[in-house]
């Protein structure tokens, strides 16, 4: 009865008013922003008395948003590349492989999404400021792929655990060499794990403040520590319509994810 | 000879091979600064336990643990109380309509945090949306402080934590079989006794895993707390960054470190005891 849609009866409406109320206070904050962003009130007022494109063309001219956007670009690149390469092949021996150990390495590469990240922030500040590494693109890329890591681990852990390697095994036994059957069976095979894990790994890096935020030099700063420093000094409009383009940007990476899985699945 | 390539201990060089990269990664990256972090704690300034001691003793301090426990304990209950009916609402609508909720989620579980953030602190400001629009009505005369308190860090914090909880409590949901909550009631069950008797506990381990989840992230949230609160709000990531960044005292930002590591281990210990652990049984 309580689990059957029709058979609700009034408490339906209950829960569907719930539900309505969380969803318009899921949305209300991204609409907002973008409506923001096209008000032309420097001080925020809404509904904006007039609408402009000037926040963006302000972004636009300013040439600390490009930088920032292009180093998160490159940063978030970077890490996709390494963090599913590595989690490609933790992922074959964890899955594949039978050796002493497995369930405590499989403990260790999920730590980091256990351990608090502000954490894992301060202590990576301190190596880096010791052996050199803070406020450098490699020192970056390396904290952003222990961080995302993880994430890559899981998702391809699990489409290769979907995956029957007695079909690669034929492909051996008709005479393809191990390298080529598993690069042209098991690959295609697993690409939408592969896919998933690449644009999680795109994302957290990309989204990510509070080890940025550590790391950051004057000369190599990423989006998010833009804003960050921006929020803190004040609320102008220009933050709406930098923080409207990420939301184009996941809008843009979910419909990609969505568009991928109908592909794939079908 | 050859047998030596076929004897089943082999595979454990190339596998070993595989996790190596991993694993040199996240040993020198992530366990040694880690380490070195919490072992500061213990040997600066010097060898001993002063910087446990001046933690726990500091009545500035122990603010900041109780505050810390009291933001994640009121974001939890909050999220928990909105979170169940969506679940369930989720768990018996047809895929399509639940599809489109589920796209609302996970576009604001997405959408950058420091948008989202922002968001909330221009519609709390003080001449802000919210305020301007109550005022209007005639509701209140003078704005709402609603946010540099603990009023904005809550209701920031259960905006993001909102979909940690409705996506395990939907799949515990989507797990029971609807013929039991039938059952219940040819047996004579009324609504409200179903509800408590059979729903309530069936769903129980999904609220469990998804309120831990949600408690202990809280925990250690660093974001949302030092833009939506105030000074007097600080939480203990705030603290462990503040004290390592601007105060460096990094035995004391070690102390507070190993104290929220502690209780974050031991949270997720429990639920692993408790739900157990997705990922492994996924197998």
């Amino acid at each position: 009865m309580l689990l059957t849609y029709d058979r609700l009866g009034t408490l339906k409406y209950l829960l569907w008013a719930i539900v309505i109320g969380v969803c318009i206070f899921l949305l209300v904050p991204i609409a907002f922003i973008i409506a923001l962003s096209f008000g032309s009130s420097k001080w925020l007022a809404f509904p904006p008395p007039a609408w402009t494109l000037r926040w963006y063309e302000a972004l636009a001219a300013d040439p600390r948003w490009l930088a920032a956007a292009l180093t998160s670009l490159k940063i978030g690149v970077l890490v996709t590349i390494s963090s599913v390469l590595l989690g490609l092949l933790a992922s074959l021996a964890i899955i594949r492989g039978r050796f002493p150990g497995r369930d405590f390495l499989q403990g260790l590469f999920l730590m980091p999404m256990v351990l608090p990240v502000v954490v894992f922030a301060v202590a990576t500040y301190l190596l880096f400021l010791r052996v050199g590494l803070g406020g450098t693109l490699v020192g970056f890329v390396v904290a952003h792929t222990v961080l995302a890591f993880p994430f890559a681990f899981i998702t391809i852990s699990n489409s290769l655990r979907g995956f029957d390697k007695s079909i690669e095994d034929a492909a051996v036994l008709c005479g393809a060499p191990p390298l080529i059957a598993f690069l042209r069976i098991t690959l295609p095979s697993i690409r939408l794990g592969l896919f998933s894990a690449a644009l999680f790994s795109f994302l957290i890096s990309w989204d990510e403040v509070v080890v940025a935020i550590f790391m950051a030099s004057p000369e190599l700063q990423t989006l998010p520590v833009l804003i960050w420093a921006a929020l803190r000094q004040e609320l102008s409009p220009t933050i709406a319509a930098a923080s409207s383009l990420l939301v184009l940007v996941t809008l843009v990476l979910m419909i990609l994810i969505a568009a991928l899985r109908r592909r794939f699945v079908e | 000879m050859t047998t030596m390539s076929v004897r089943p201990g082999s595979r454990q060089g190339p596998a070993f091979a595989f996790v190596a990269p991993a694993l040199l990664l996240l040993v020198i990256f992530f366990l040694l600064p880690v380490a070195a972090l919490l072992l500061r704690s213990v040997t600066e300034p010097e060898l001993g336990l002063q910087n446990y001691r001046e933690l726990f003793a500091t009545s500035t301090y122990t603010r900041v643990f109780l505050n810390t426990f009291l933001v994640a304990g009121i974001t939890t209950l909050v999220t928990l109380l909105i979170g169940y009916p969506v679940a369930w609402l989720l768990a018996v609508l047809p895929q399509r309509t639940a599809m489109l909720i589920f796209g609302i989620i996970l576009l604001s579980m997405w959408t950058n945090l420091l948008a989202r953030t922002y968001a909330w602190m221009v519609l709390l400001q003080r001449t802000g949306v919210i305020n301007k629009t109550l005022m209007q009505w005639g509701l209140i005369s003078e704005p709402l402080p609603l946010v540099n308190n603990l009023t904005g860090i809550i209701i920031g914090m259960v905006y993001i934590m909102l979909p940690f909880i409705i996506l395990p409590l939907h799949a515990s949901m989507r797990a029971i079989d609807p013929a039991i909550l039938q059952a219940a009631a040819l047996c004579g069950a009324g609504r409200w006794q179903s509800f408590i008797r059979v729903l309530l506990p069936l769903s129980a381990s999904g609220a469990t895993a998804g309120a831990l989840m949600v408690f202990v992230m809280s925990l250690g949230y660093f974001v949302t707390p030092a833009l939506l609160g105030g000074a007097s709000n600080m939480m203990l990531a705030g603290m462990i960054a503040q004290l390592i960044q601007s105060l460096l005292d990094w035995g004391l930002g070690g102390a507070a470190a190993l104290v929220l590591l502690a209780v974050t281990l031991a949270l997720y210990g429990l639920q692993i005891r408790l739900v157990g652990n997705a990922f492994t049984e996924g197998r």
